[in-house]
């Protein structure tokens, strides 16, 4: 029953959301058809794109007339349906921590580096154009959260308290992951698995973004642990689908370690 | 094997993982501890980083040989894995991406909204000592303080209405439970919401389906011992600090 038909993955940088389930599929060795969105264009709003996943938020994967969305849903998914390495663990407890991560970093992580990100990169890039079409644009998006959260990027109203509680959880994360990373080889478990695959997104560009917090003298195991994800071919093909400056940052895991 | 369940009242996280043990007929030692009380930042349960800093908030801890587990939906995977009963997840894998992605959104959109109204209905009287998670304690400290955000409540509101007309529309086609087979998102989805229909009770009107299916949810055996269990009368008004508001709005 697995294989119902082509794959199509609609998605932006490998990084952060959009990268998850690209790399989950390469690392499947699952062929698919690569249908790239500018998120700055707000391609993702688009009628076009809106006719295959009503909410306009990415990633989402059709597998023949399946439609996925929720990028760590997908990935589960995709290890699921497909043959290939499994990558989640066979040993239940590891399963569940394996899980335990992925939510902590999609739910509690991930959103505090995106609010710096969003502040530092998106609302910056996107500022420079015509305020009444990017207006337009963002009336234009379905989900009222999503509204909110691209006026508070593009105006970059966070405010202070905002941004000083994100940076308190982008430390104590990268402590606690820096501490997991300490007691296994993997994030979840004894074997690479989708948490490392999780993280990965999260974290590629860690020693270049948050460089006084993550280096080789403070954090020793998550450099070892992202230059050995850095160093699968799957990473490579996936990260070669990246076409801005912010997919290259990885490029920062072929340095020696110190 | 030794494993030992931490449980507070039957609602929310807790309802959860005890129905999930009794549906999969799992052999565990039941340890009631009061998580209004915020016994689980003491002595009695054992610590660990994944319970310190769940983003769940207030829930049960499950020790499996030593080591202690947090979150209830992934608490009642692990359970499906070991246990005997029937499966608790589809097995075929785009049905269960279905439960995984319905489960999701009952964690980050309905649970908070939940909380919120429960605990504000029904705030702690003190602030325990020994909370890891910073976050997490100010939540507890703005519960028994009283501050509670007007705009937040009334989001809160709507995101249980939102959760209200997802559910009548998920079984309009007269399935039973949400996912066709009783899953663990019939559980998670109840948990959260068995306290609502009190607080929220415009978001239930002319909802026929949703009733039925409350109803259906908590005549299940599983789910009628785990509220046999309860040590007041209403588990469902029973709150502690739980998962926080999405930042972002």
């Amino acid at each position: 029953m697995a294989d119902t038909g082509r794959v199509t993955l609609y998605h932006w940088e490998p990084n952060a959301n959009s990268g998850k389930p690209m790399l989950t599929l390469f690392e499947k060795g699952v062929a698919f058809d690569s249908h790239y969105l500018d998120l700055l264009a707000f391609d993702q709003h688009k009628p076009d794109y809106l006719a295959v996943n009503p909410l306009g938020t990415i990633p989402a994967m059709t597998h023949g007339d399946r439609v996925l969305t929720e990028s760590t849903a997908i990935m589960e998914y995709v290890d699921e349906a497909f043959p290939g390495p499994r990558l989640m663990p066979a040993n239940p407890v590891d399963a569940w921590r394996v899980r335990w991560w992925m939510k902590f970093m999609d739910q509690w992580l991930g959103p505090s580096f995106s609010m710096i990100g969003w502040s530092v990169f998106v609302g910056p890039s996107v500022r420079q154009r015509d305020p009444a079409e990017l207006e337009a644009a963002i009336e234009r998006i379905p989900l009222p959260e999503r509204r909110i959260a691209w006026r508070k990027a593009i105006s970059g109203s966070f405010s202070d308290e905002e941004m000083a509680e994100s940076r308190r959880r982008v430390a104590l994360g990268i402590g606690l992951l820096e501490e997991a990373l300490g007691r296994r080889e993997w994030l979840g478990s004894d074997s690479y698995s989708l948490a490392d695959i999780n993280g990965f997104n999260l974290g590629y560009a860690l020693p270049l973004s948050q460089p006084h917090l993550s280096n080789d003298a403070l954090t020793p195991n998550i450099m070892r642990w992202l230059r050995a994800i850095y160093a699968r071919p799957a990473t490579k093909a996936c990260w070669a689908l990246g076409r801005t400056d912010m997919a290259k940052r990885v490029t920062i895991l072929e340095s020696e370690p110190a | 094997m030794t494993t030992t369940l931490y449980h507070g009242e039957p609602n929310g996280p807790s309802l959860t993982v005890l129905a999930a043990a009794f549906e999969k007929q799992v052999d565990l030692a039941l340890e009631r501890i009061d998580l209004v009380a915020g016994e689980r930042h003491g002595a009695r349960v054992p610590h660990a980083m994944e319970v310190e800093q769940s983003i769940e908030g207030e829930g049960p801890v499950l020790v499996v040989d030593g080591t202690p587990m947090a979150d209830s939906v992934f608490i009642a995977c692990y359970l499906d894995d070991i246990g005997t009963g029937a499966a608790l997840r589809p097995a075929d894998p785009y049905a269960r991406w279905q439960m995984m992605a319905w489960c999701r959104y009952a964690i980050e959109r309905l649970a908070p909204a939940a909380a919120y109204l429960g605990l504000h209905a029904a705030p702690p009287a003190a602030v325990p000592e020994g909370i890891a998670s910073i976050d997490l304690a100010e939540r507890w400290r703005d519960a028994v303080a009283g501050r509670f955000d007007e705009g937040k409540l009334a989001d809160s509101r709507t995101k249980v209405a939102q959760a209200a007309d997802k559910i009548e529309a998920q079984l309009a086609d007269g399935r039973d439970w949400l996912m066709g087979d009783f899953t663990i998102a019939d559980l998670e989805t109840y948990a959260w919401l068995a306290g609502m229909p009190a607080l929220v009770a415009d978001a239930f009107k002319g909802k026929p389906l949703t009733h039925g299916w409350l109803a259906r949810v908590r005549a299940r055996p599983s789910v009628a011992r785990a509220l046999s269990l309860a040590a007041t009368a209403t588990p469902e008004t029973v709150w502690a600090p739980g998962p926080e508001i999405n930042r972002w709005g």
